[in-house]
């Protein structure tokens, strides 16, 4: 702690050793130490690359704060700097880095079925997967009978595929029956 | 586009530039009784040396430490050993460093230079209340008998690692 404090002074003081460096110094990232590039400055006045600050602050989720001064610092609380050289400036927050999609997991089962190629139902493919094709006709008129009507189109699979299995599951039991009744 | 400049900043060849940036920086200032340079080829992996700092009971010895970049360096922190055993409250027999910039305090900003002026002070004002050492923390308080024991030590470790065959034929 102590250590701390009376090191991180030197750097932010003394940090020119000759001309040149005090010249492109000024527009450096705090982080890479090279030329900002997409930069963006924090509330507490410090530069760096947007790139760079995001992975800072990404791998900081809970202690979000400027590398250089420990003030408080967040994607909202950085203002983009536009040069003259850039024709069309656009937000670095907002084009980089990307953020990270909205993930979408497809129900496993359905996916060895992808190859039957009969459209975009996941119904359809679950019906012809079975092979009992007399009740795979009557499996997927029964979904989209009661299964489509009101639900969100986002958890339709899922719901659509715990409606199959439980289908599924009545069928395999009526097949049994009928297999006891005719052994 | 996007992808380009996110990959970019963890790419290791920014990374080794940053870490030339900082040895032209540390061969230039010239920070005294702080030296530190690449190991061989690998920009990853350098050697440094601490001085005691004047007034300390280190004053006079000389430890050589190890330090070790990750390849998110300078968003994780710098990996620091002690090579040379260090007797020292907040070092244990491995020579792993109790420091906190090093782990949850460590910022971006930080580079070779003032790690090791960090530990370089540490060595003369050790945290007390957190040791890896504890039987360095309780003799801490007496710096007459601690430095007694610092040299005792230091001597003995210096030259077993100079003369390794040597000194462990005579001590056995």
């Amino acid at each position: 702690m102590s250590a701390d404090s009376s090191t991180s002074s030197p750097k932010t003081e003394g940090q020119a050793p000759n001309e040149d460096d005090q010249q492109h110094g000024t527009y450096e990232c705090n982080i890479c130490l090279e030329t900002a590039n997409d930069p963006v400055v924090s509330m507490c006045g410090h530069l760096f690359c947007w790139p760079c600050l995001h992975q800072w602050l990404e791998t900081r989720p809970n202690r979000q704060t400027c590398p250089v001064c420990k003030a408080g610092i967040s994607k909202d609380k950085v203002i983009p700097i536009y040069g003259r050289g850039n024709p069309n400036p656009q937000d670095p927050r907002e084009k980089l880095p990307p953020r990270p999609a909205g993930q979408r997991s497809e129900p496993e089962s359905s996916n060895p079925f992808h190859n039957f190629g009969l459209g975009g139902d996941g119904n359809f493919q679950f019906s012809f997967g079975i092979g009992a094709f007399p009740f795979g006709i009557f499996a997927s008129t029964l979904n989209f009978n009661d299964g489509r009507p009101g639900q969100p189109p986002p958890n339709s699979p899922q719901q659509a595929e715990e409606q199959f299995l439980s289908k599924v599951f009545l069928w395999v039991a009526i097949i049994f029956i009928f297999w006891l009744l005719i052994a | 586009m996007m992808t380009d400049s996110t990959e970019a900043k963890s790419n290791p060849s920014n990374v080794t530039k940053r870490l030339q940036k900082e040895l032209r920086t540390l061969m230039i200032s010239g920070s005294p009784g702080i030296s530190a340079f690449p190991e061989g080829d690998n920009m990853f992996k350098w050697v440094g040396t601490i001085e005691g700092a004047k007034g300390t009971v280190y004053e006079g010895l000389s430890y050589k430490l190890s330090l070790t970049f990750p390849s998110q360096y300078p968003i994780e922190a710098v990996k620091v050993r002690f090579e040379t055993p260090c007797y020292h409250p907040n070092v244990d027999t491995h020579g792993n460093i109790c420091l906190d910039i090093l782990k949850e305090k460590w910022s971006a900003l930080y580079d070779v230079r003032t790690v090791l002026l960090s530990i370089q002070s540490l060595l003369g004002e050790p945290n007390i209340d957190s040791p890896l050492n504890t039987n360095a923390a309780d003799l801490w308080k007496d710096q007459v008998l601690y430095k007694k024991v610092l040299l005792e030590k230091y001597n003995k470790d210096v030259k077993k690692t100079n003369h390794c065959t040597e000194e462990s034929n005579k001590l056995s």
